[in-house]
C-alpha cells in the first residue's frame, strides 16, 4: 500500500526523495493467488506437459518414453496429418461465409418492426443449442432413407435415387462447414447488430439527403462502421474453424470420415491419442495446432491494430 | 393396564375373525382394515421367539460359491462394469451381496462406466487408480490391448484347475497372451440375423428359412432386397478389427507362423475384400453403416424400421422392442451367416483383474463369483445372454421351449457357445496395423483402388512398421 511519508523526512539531504514511497503488502498477492492456480494447473501445466510428451511414445498407461524429435518426424512424413492440416485450412472457407452473413442477418433484424425480437431470437437458437444436439440434427436431414434433403430433393427430380451424403467423401467437408455456419450465423449477427446500433443514425440521413440508396449506404456507412467488429469476428471465427471437432465427431459417427474426407487438426488429434493410444503423437500434432493459431491470432491481432490505428 | 391392552387386542382379533368368518373370501375394503388390527396383536414376538430357535440348528459350512482360497481379510476391491446400469443394476447389486456373503469382510464398490469406458479405464491406469476387477470385451480386442502392456494379471498361475475346468475350455484359453489367460470368461453372445420381415418377406418376396448360410451369399442378396425394396443392406464392417473380420469371413491367414511378416494380401485376403467392393460398387449397402467404429449405427438403422436385416445378439432384441416396438411384431431371427473358416464366432466378455491390484484374491474370487454357474445363469434369466460354463445349461430354463423372439437361440446356445475360439494370432502393434488395413480397404472400396493392389500396399505398411 502507499503511504504518505511526513514532509520531514527528506529536509537536510542532498539526494531528493520520493514524495511516496512503497511498502510491500501481501494481500494482493494472496487475492491473486486463487487465479494464479487455475492458470497454472488448468493452462499453464497441460501446456509444459503436452510440449515434453510431443517428444515422447506415450500410450497414456504406461510411462512415457523419451524418443527426441521423432514424432515430428513422423508428422511430416503422414499423409493423414497433411490431409488434416489441407481440411483445416479449408474449414477457413466459413470465416468470410460468417461474417458475410451474420452482416446480412444483422442488418435485416435492426429495425424497428413488430415482433423483430422474436425474429433476433430465433436466430439466435443455434448459438445456444447443444453442438452434439444440432449435430445429430443435422445427421438426420442428411439420412439416406428418410432425411430432409433427399426427401426434398428426389421428389422434385433433382435426384434420380437417394443420396448418402454423409457417406460421400466430396461431400463431407461442405456440410459440415454449411452446418458451422448455420449455427455461428444468429451468434456473430448479435455482434454485428450491437455494432451496427452504434453507428450514428446522423450518417445514414446525411447518406440519403447525397442520393445513397440502401446498398450504398451500407457499404459505405455501415461496414467501415463495423470495422472492429469485423476484425473481432474474423479472429474467434478463424480460430474456432482450425480448432473444428463437433461437427465432424457427430456427422461421421466418429470414423472421420470415408477415405479421412473430414479429418481436421484437431479430430486427427482425438483419433492419435484415444482411439490409437498415440499420446506423444498427438501432443506433437496439438503443438503444431498451436504454433499454427498463435500465428493465425498474431496476424489477427496485428490487423486489429492497424484497423484501431486507421480510425 | 398393559395385561388390559393385550386381553382387548386379543378380544378384537376374534371379534375379526368372526367377522372374517362372515364375510368368507368376499375382499371388501373393510376386511382390510380388519386385517391391520391383527397384525397389531402379538404375533410378530412369536415369530421373533421362533427366529431365536434357529440357533440350535448346526452352523452350515463353507459357502459353496466361495471357491478361491486366501482371500486377503477386510479386502476392499473395486468393480468397474462396462454399460450394465441401469438396466441390470438390482442383478449386479444382489450378485455383490451374494458374494461379500460367501466371502465375509471382502467389501466390493461397484461403477458402472458407458460410452466413455475405455478412455476412462486408460485415464484410470495412468492416474494409478485402475480398478481392481475390470469387465472387459474379449471380442473388441481390450483383454490383449491391456495384457500386453503388463496391466492384467496372470490367472493361469493363481487359479486352481478345478476352478478353470468350470469354464468351457476354447473360452478359457482364448485371446491368450504369449500363452497366458487373463480373463475369467463371462457372459457371450450368439451372432444371429435380425430380420424385418415387413421388408425382407412382404416386399422383397423372400422366405426367411432362405437366408444364407455363409456369406458369400449375403451380395446376391442385398442386389434382391435393393432390386425390389429399394433399400440398403445393413452390413458392418468390423472397422475397429478388420484382421480379425479377414480371419472368420475369409480364413485368412493374416501373418507369418512366427509373426514377422504379415500375409493378409494373399488371394484369400483380396477375395475377402473384393465381395464388399462388389456391393459397395452395386450401390447395395449403407455405407455409413458399413464402415462404422459403433455397432449401434446398424443397430439404430435397422430398429428404424430402414433395413431389411441386421447382425446382432439377442440380447439387443430388447432395443428393438423399447425403441420400435412396431417393429417387435414383425422380428425373425435366423443363425447368422457363417465365414469361410467356419468357426461360428469367439467370446464375448471376460471378468480381468488388475495386475498390481493390492488384494489379488479377493478380487480374483469376485471376478471367479460373476463368472460362475449360478451367477451366470441368474443373468441369463434376464436377459439373452449365454453362459460360459457347461454347467449352467443343465438348468430346466435353457431346455424350456422358447417363448419370446429374444430366446429363440436358447435350445442351441450350449453347442454354440461351446464351439467358439479365438483364431486370429497375436498381432504385433494390431491397432497400428489395423488402422493401416482400414486405409487400405476403404481404398478400394471408395477410391477404386484394385483389393489385391491395396491389400498388398498395406502388407508392405504394417511390416515395414513391425519391422521398426
Amino acid at each position: 500500500m502507499l503511504t504518505q511519508p511526513s514532509p520531514q523526512a527528506g529536509e537536510g539531504r542532498g539526494s531528493p526523495r520520493p514524495l511516496v514511497t512503497k511498502k510491500f503488502s501481501l494481500t494482493p498477492y494472496l487475492f491473486l493467488t486463487p487465479a494464479l492456480l487455475v492458470t497454472v494447473v488448468f493452462i499453464l501445466y497441460p501446456i509444459v506437459a503436452v510440449v515434453f510428451y510431443s517428444f515422447t511414445e506415450y500410450d497414456i498407461v504406461t510411462p512415457p518414453k523419451w524418443v527426441g524429435l521423432k514424432n515430428y518426424q513422423q508428422l511430416a512424413q503422414d499423409p493423414t496429418f497433411w490431409r488434416a492440416l489441407k481440411n483445416s485450412f479449408i474449414y477457413l472457407i466459413a470465416t468470410p461465409t460468417l461474417i458475410a452473413l451474420s452482416i446480412l442477418l444483422a442488418i435485416i433484424v435492426n429495425r424497428n418492426l413488430r415482433g423483430i425480437h422474436v425474429f433476433r431470437a430465433l436466430y439466435y437458437i443455434p448459438a445456444v443449442s447443444g453442438s452434439i444436439a444440432i449435430g445429430i440434427t443435422w445427421r438426420w436431414l442428411f439420412d439416406v432413407n428418410g432425411g430432409l434433403v433427399n426427401g426434398f430433393l428426389v421428389p422434385l427430380g433433382l435426384l434420380t435415387e437417394p443420396v448418402q451424403w454423409l457417406a460421400e467423401p466430396a461431400y463431407i467437408l461442405p456440410i459440415a462447414i454449411l452446418l458451422t455456419v448455420w449455427a455461428g450465423v444468429g451468434y456473430y449477427a448479435v455482434i454485428f447488430l450491437a455494432g451496427l446500433q452504434n453507428i450514428p443514425e446522423e450518417l445514414y440521413d446525411a447518406a440519403l439527403i447525397d442520393g445513397c440508396n440502401n446498398f450504398q449506404k451500407h457499404w459505405y456507412i455501415s461496414l467501415p462502421g463495423l470495422r472492429p467488429q469485423i476484425v473481432f469476428v474474423a479472429v474467434i471465427s478463424s480460430l474456432a474453424a482450425l480448432k473444428v471437432f463437433d461437427e465432424i465427431y457427430i456427422l461421421t459417427n466418429r470414423t472421420g470420415g470415408i477415405l479421412d474426407s473430414g479429418v481436421t487438426m484437431v479430430f486427427y488429434l482425438w483419433r492419435q491419442a484415444f482411439r490409437l493410444t498415440h499420446a506423444g503423437y498427438a501432443s506433437a500434432i496439438a503443438i503444431v495446432l498451436l504454433v499454427i493459431t498463435l500465428v493465425f491470432s498474431m496476424m489477427n491481432v496485428r490487423l486489429l491494430e492497424r484497423g484501431v490505428e486507421a480510425d | 393396564m398393559k395385561k388390559h391392552t393385550v386381553i382387548s387386542l386379543v378380544g378384537l382379533c376374534l371379534i375379526a375373525s368372526l367377522m372374517l368368518a362372515a364375510c368368507g373370501g368376499a375382499a371388501t375394503p373393510q376386511v382390510v382394515k380388519e386385517t391391520q388390527i391383527v397384525r397389531e396383536t402379538q404375533i410378530v414376538k412369536e415369530t421373533q421367539i421362533v427366529k431365536e430357535q434357529v440357533v440350535v440348528t448346526p452352523t452350515p459350512g463353507p459357502d459353496p460359491e466361495a471357491m478361491i482360497e486366501g482371500v486377503e481379510p477386510n479386502a476392499e476391491v473395486a468393480l468397474w462394469t462396462f454399460w450394465l446400469s441401469p438396466t441390470f443394476d438390482d442383478y449386479i447389486k444382489s450378485t455383490i451381496a451374494r458374494f461379500e456373503e460367501a466371502y465375509p469382510g471382502v467389501k466390493v464398490n461397484w461403477e458402472d462406466h458407458q460410452a466413455t469406458f475405455q478412455d476412462d479405464l486408460r485415464n484410470s491406469f495412468a492416474a494409478g487408480n485402475a480398478p481392481d476387477v475390470i469387465n472387459l470385451s474379449v471380442g473388441e480386442g481390450w483383454v490383449s490391448e491391456y495384457a500386453t502392456k503388463g496391466l492384467l494379471l496372470n490367472l493361469d498361475d493363481q487359479v486352481p484347475q478345478s476352478v478353470k475346468d468350470l469354464y468351457f475350455p476354447g473360452l478359457w484359453q482364448q485371446q491368450l497372451v504369449d500363452g497366458q489367460n487373463y480373463q475369467f470368461p463371462w457372459y457371450q453372445g450368439i451372432s444371429v440375423e435380425l430380420i424385418n420381415t415387413k421388408i425382407y418377406v412382404e416386399q422383397a418376396g423372400l422366405k426367411v428359412e432362405d437366408f444364407p448360410k455363409t456369406v458369400e451369399g449375403l451380395p446376391a442378396l442385398c442386389k434382391t432386397i435393393k432390386e425390389k425394396t429399394g433399400t440398403l443392406c445393413d452390413i458392418r464392417l468390423t472397422v475397429n478389427d478388420l484382421l480379425a473380420q479377414m480371419v472368420y469371413e475369409g480364413d485368412v491367414k493374416v501373418i507369418s507362423d512366427d509373426g514377422t511378416q504379415f500375409t493378409f494380401d494373399s488371394p484369400e485376403g483380396a477375395a475377402w475384400l473384393q465381395l464388399y467392393v462388389d456391393m459397395v460398387r452395386d450401390g447395395t449397402v449403407d455405407k455409413s453403416a458399413l464402415t462404422t467404429t459403433d455397432d449401434r449405427v446398424g443397430l439404430e438403422l435397422f430398429t428404424s424400421g430402414k433395413a431389411a436385416f441386421y447382425q446382432t445378439g439377442p440380447n439387443l432384441i430388447r432395443e428393438v422392442r423399447a425403441n420400435n416396438p412396431g417393429l417387435y411384431g414383425y422380428l425373425a431371427v435366423v443363425p447368422a451367416p457363417v465365414g469361410k473358416s467356419g468357426v461360428v464366432g469367439k467370446g464375448l466378455m471376460g471378468i480381468s483383474v488388475k495386475a498390481d491390484t493390492q488384494f489379488p484374491m479377493a478380487s480374483i474370487a469376485l471376478a471367479q463369483f460373476f463368472t460362475n454357474p449360478r451367477s451366470m445363469l441368474e443373468f441369463s434369466k434376464i436377459v439373452a445372454i449365454y453362459p460360459s460354463t457347461p454347467a449352467s445349461y443343465e438348468d430346466p430354463f435353457f431346455a424350456a421351449k422358447p417363448v419370446a423372439i429374444e430366446d429363440s437361440a436358447k435350445p442351441v446356445a450350449k453347442d454354440i457357445v461351446s464351439k467358439y475360439a479365438d483364431i486370429v494370432p497375436t498381432i504385433p502393434k494390431k491397432a497400428d496395423v489395423n488402422e493401416i488395413v482400414r486405409q487400405a480397404v476403404e481404398a478400394a472400396l471408395f477410391n477404386n483402388v484394385p483389393a489385391q493392389q491395396a491389400l498388398t500396399e498395406a502388407v508392405n505398411k504394417a511390416n515395414a512398421l513391425i519391422g521398426q
